[in-house]
C-alpha cells in the first residue's frame, strides 16, 4: 500500500504538469490553432503556423485589436478528427480561447465545428474545401475564408472553355471519393458552359501504368485533358501521356489545384508545361498588399508563402475587425459582425457570404511555366462562387 | 498400403467427461489460481476507485471529458489483455469492435432511435454475430497470423467507413445528440453533465472490471491460461481450445465495444479513424504499459497513456516520439507494466520489513 501513491503519482504527474500552462496576459485575444502538425498534412499546418505567426505579430506590433493583443495556442491534431475533437475541447474548455482556427481535412472541420458550436465560440478554416462544410453540414458557429472546391472548378472551367478554342474534354480521377467528386464537379461545370464531355476514365490510387488507358483517351481525341490526380499518380500520368506522345500544343493540360505542386513538379520534366489549374491565391498576384506580405513572409521564415498561409493570414485581419466591431469576444456579437464583414487580405477584397459562412474569394488561374507557376487569369469571386446552399441558419 | 495406419490419439471428450472435466478442472484451478486475491491488487484497484471518485472534483470540464475518453478506451484495453493476458492471443484489431460500436451507435441515433437500450441491444446483438465469425475464422490461426487477420479485418471495416457515402465517408458522421438515459421510469441519467457522464461511464468500467475479473477467475480462466502456456497439451485434458478462445474472443470483442458504444454520445460523432491501427496498437499499449494479464493494469494504462498523449501534445509535435520512447523503456525494463513493478516493490519492501 506504501506504494500505491508512486505508481499513481505519473498519472497525476502528467495531470497536474498540463494544468501548469494557464498564465496568459488577462486582457489577450486568445486564438486557438489546431492543425496538423506532425504526420503527412505537416507541411499545411506549417503554412497555417506561418500565416498566424506573422499576422498576429504584425497585429500586435500595430496596437492590437483595441489594445488587447492576439495569443495564438497551437495544439496538434494529426489530421485526425478523434484527437482534433480531443485537442479542440481542451482549447475551449481548459485554455478558454476566444477563437478557433486551423484544421485542415474536412472530417477535422466539420468535427471540430460541432464542438465550437456546442462550446459557444466561433471557428474559421482556412484550408478544407468540400463544399459541405458551408453546404449540407453548415453551421451557424462555422466560417469558411478559403475558396471551396465548387469555386476552383468553377474558375478553371470557365477560363477554359472562354480560352480555350476545342470545346472535346476528358476526364481522368482517382477511383476514391475525392477524385470522383472532383471529377463530377468539372464535367457539370463543362457541360454547363458548352463543352463536351468526351469520356472519362478512374484509375486506381497509386496506378503505376497508364498504359491501358491511353488508348482510351487517344480515340476519344480531346482538345483538354482535365485531372484530379494528386502527387506521384499525376507524375506517372503525365510523363506516360508525354513518351507516348500524347502532349502537344493542341492539347491542353487542366487539373485540380493538388495535382500540380511544387513537390511533384520537379519529377515531371517538363510534362506539366503548361498545366492549368485554379486557386484562391498565387504567389504572384501583383498588388502592393500581396508583394509586401511575400517579402515579410520570406524574410520572417525564409519561405515562400502558398495559399494556406495567405488564407490564414488573411484570417487575422477579419478576426480583428469583427472584434472590433462587436466590442468584444462575444459569440453572439463576433457572428454578427463576421457575418457582414469584407476585408482587406494579400489576395485582394473579401467578402463574407451571410447565407452560408462562405467567403467570396477572387480566383487566380495559373499556368506551369518551367517550375513556376505563373498567373494568366482572374476569374472574380462573384462569378466563381456557386448558389447558397445552406438551410441550418 | 503396407504399413496399417497408426490413428492419432485425440482427446475424447465424450467417453466420461463429466469425471475427466472435473479432475482437469481441479487440476488447472490448483495450476492457476484466481488472482483476485492477490492483495496487492485488491488494493491498487480500491486506491485506483478512490482517485478516479474524486477526480472531477481536481481538473475542469476537458478534464473530466478526457477521462471519460481515457475509460472508453480502457474498455478497449481491457479487451486486449483478456485476449493476450488470458488467452494468448496478440490482436491488433480491437479498434474493429471499438469502431463498430460506435458506428452502429451513432446511426441509430441519428435515424432509428433515441431509446439506450435499442442501441445497446443491437451493438450487443452484431458484435456478437461479427466476432462470432471473424473469431472462428482467426482463431485458426496462431501467433503472427491470428494478428494479422484481426488486422485486416479492422482495416477492411475502416476502408468500408471511408468509402462509403452513406454513412458519411472520410468525414464521417456528426451530429449526434447527447441523450438523456431512462434508467427506470422516472429515473433519467443526463449526460449532458459532464459529472453524471462521469460518474456513469465510471459505473460501467467497474461494472465491466468486476465481471470480467469475476469471469476469468474462474474455471474459464483457468482453462483459457492454461491454453496460453500450452495450447496442445490442454486437449488432453478434456478441453477444446478451440471453443474456449473463440468464447474469449467475443467476450473480448463485447468489451471493446462499450467503449464504442458511449464514444458517440460524449464527442458527438464518429469517423472512420475509429476503426484505425491507432486505436488497436494504442490499446496494446495501454495494455503493456498497465501490465499484461492483471486486467486492472490496463485500465490505469489508458488513463496514464491518455493524459500523458495530451500533456505531451501541447508542448512538443514530436509527442509520438516520446510516447514511442516510454513504450520501448516499458517493453525492454518493465515488461509487466506498472502493476508489475508495483508488485515487485511491495514484495521487496514485504521481504525487508519482517
Amino acid at each position: 500500500m506504501l506504494n500505491t501513491p508512486t505508481i499513481l503519482s505519473s498519472a497525476i504527474a502528467a495531470f497536474a504538469f498540463s494544468l501548469g500552462l494557464n498564465a496568459h496576459a488577462a486582457d489577450a485575444i486568445k486564438v486557438g490553432v489546431v492543425t496538423p502538425l506532425s504526420g503527412s498534412y505537416a507541411p499545411i499546418g506549417k503554412q497555417v503556423r506561418w500565416g498566424a505567426e506573422l499576422a498576429v505579430k504584425e497585429i500586435n506590433a500595430a496596437g492590437g485589436v483595441a489594445g488587447r493583443p492576439f495569443e495564438l495556442l497551437f495544439e496538434d491534431e494529426e489530421a485526425n478528427p478523434p484527437i482534433a475533437v480531443r485537442k479542440s475541447e481542451k482549447l475551449l474548455q481548459q485554455d478558454k480561447v476566444d477563437l478557433l482556427t486551423g484544421t485542415v481535412n474536412s472530417g477535422s472541420t466539420l468535427a471540430v465545428g460541432q464542438v465550437a458550436e456546442r462550446n459557444n465560440r466561433i471557428l474559421v478554416t482556412t484550408v478544407s474545401y468540400a463544399p459541405s462544410i458551408t453546404g449540407a453540414q453548415c453551421n451557424p458557429n462555422v466560417f469558411r475564408v478559403n475558396a471551396n472546391a465548387f469555386m476552383q472548378s468553377n474558375a478553371l472551367t470557365s477560363w477554359l472553355t472562354k480560352n480555350v478554342a476545342g470545346k472535346r474534354y476528358f476526364f481522368i480521377g482517382p477511383d476514391y471519393e475525392m477524385g470522383r467528386s472532383s471529377i463530377s464537379a468539372f464535367q457539370d461545370d463543362i457541360k454547363r458552359l458548352g463543352g463536351t464531355d468526351v469520356g472519362s476514365t478512374f484509375p486506381p490510387l497509386g496506378a503505376k501504368d497508364f498504359t491501358p488507358y491511353v488508348g482510351q483517351i487517344r480515340s476519344a481525341r480531346p482538345d483538354v485533358i482535365m485531372t484530379a490526380t494528386a502527387g506521384n499518380d499525376t507524375v506517372r500520368l503525365l510523363t506516360q501521356l508525354k513518351e507516348y506522345g500524347m502532349l502537344s500544343d493542341k492539347l491542353t493540360l487542366a487539373g485540380s489545384a493538388g495535382a500540380v505542386t511544387q513537390e511533384n513538379i520537379g519529377a515531371m520534366d517538363g510534362a506539366a508545361e503548361g498545366f492549368l489549374s485554379a486557386a484562391g491565391y498565387s504567389i504572384d498576384i501583383d498588388t502592393s498588399a500581396n508583394k509586401k506580405f511575400v517579402a515579410t513572409f520570406k524574410k520572417e521564415f525564409q519561405s515562400d508563402p502558398d495559399l494556406f498561409a495567405a488564407d490564414t493570414y488573411g484570417l487575422f485581419y477579419l478576426f480583428k475587425q469583427a472584434v472590433e466591431k462587436a466590442g468584444g469576444t462575444d459569440e453572439q456579437k463576433l457572428r454578427g459582425a463576421m457575418e457582414d464583414a469584407t476585408w482587406e487580405t494579400p489576395q485582394g477584397t473579401k467578402k463574407m457570404r451571410k447565407g452560408d459562412h462562405q467567403a467570396i474569394v477572387d480566383m487566380v488561374v495559373v499556368k506551369v511555366s518551367g517550375n513556376d507557376f505563373r498567373t494568366v487569369g482572374r476569374v472574380p469571386g462573384e462569378d466563381a462562387v456557386d448558389s447558397d446552399k445552406c438551410e441550418k441558419f | 498400403m503396407l504399413q496399417p495406419s497408426i490413428p492419432p490419439v485425440e482427446p475424447r471428450p465424450s467417453l466420461n467427461t463429466a469425471a475427466k472435466l472435473n479432475v482437469g478442472d481441479r487440476l488447472l484451478r490448483a495450476l492457476y489460481p484466481p488472482r483476485a486475491n492477490a492483495w496487492q491488487l485488491r488494493w491498487l484497484g480500491f486506491a485506483m476507485l478512490v482517485l478516479a471518485a474524486i477526480f472531477p472534483w481536481l481538473g475542469g470540464p476537458f478534464y473530466t471529458r478526457l477521462a471519460i475518453e481515457s475509460f472508453l478506451f480502457g474498455a478497449t484495453a481491457l479487451s486486449v489483455d483478456i485476449l493476450l493476458g488470458y488467452a494468448g492471443l496478440l490482436s491488433l484489431g480491437q479498434a474493429a469492435y471499438f469502431g463498430l460500436a460506435a458506428y452502429i451507435s451513432a446511426l441509430m441515433y441519428l435515424h432509428v432511435t433515441q431509446s439506450f437500450w435499442l442501441v445497446l441491444v443491437a451493438v450487443v446483438t452484431a458484435v456478437a454475430v461479427f466476432s462470432l465469425v471473424l473469431g472462428a475464422v482467426a482463431i485458426r490461426a496462431k501467433g503472427v497470423y491470428f494478428a494479422l487477420i484481426t488486422f485486416g479485418a479492422a482495416e477492411i471495416l475502416s476502408k468500408i467507413a471511408h468509402n462509403t457515402r452513406a454513412i458519411g465517408g472520410s468525414d464521417g458522421l456528426i451530429g449526434i445528440p447527447v441523450p438523456r438515459i431512462t434508467l427506470l421510469p422516472g429515473v433519467t441519467i443526463d449526460l449532458q453533465n459532464n459529472f453524471v457522464f462521469y460518474y456513469a461511464v465510471l459505473g460501467v468500467l467497474v461494472l465491466i472490471y468486476i465481471g470480467t475479473r469475476r469471469i476469468l477467475d474462474s474455471g474459464f480462466g483457468a482453462v483459457l491460461r492454461a491454453i496460453r502456456d500450452n495450447s496442445d497439451r490442454v486437449p488432453y485434458l478434456g478441453y477444446n481450445s478451440f471453443w474456449y478462445k473463440l468464447l474469449a474472443y467475443i467476450m473480448a470483442a463485447q468489451v471493446a465495444a462499450v467503449g464504442g458504444l458511449i464514444y458517440p454520445l460524449l464527442r458527438g460523432f464518429v469517423a472512420p479513424h475509429l476503426f484505425g491501427f491507432e486505436v488497436s496498437t494504442k490499446a496494446v499499449v495501454m495494455s503493456l504499459v498497465g501490465g499484461v494479464g492483471t486486467l486492472l493494469g490496463p485500465l490505469a494504462g489508458s488513463v496514464i497513456v491518455t493524459f500523458l498523449e495530451s500533456a505531451v501534445g501541447s508542448y512538443t509535435e514530436r509527442h509520438l516520439l516520446v510516447l514511442g520512447v516510454i513504450f520501448i523503456v516499458f517493453v525492454m525494463f518493465l515488461p509487466d507494466g506498472l502493476i508489475g513493478l508495483a508488485r515487485r516493490l511491495s514484495a521487496s519492501r514485504g521481504k525487508a520489513a519482517p
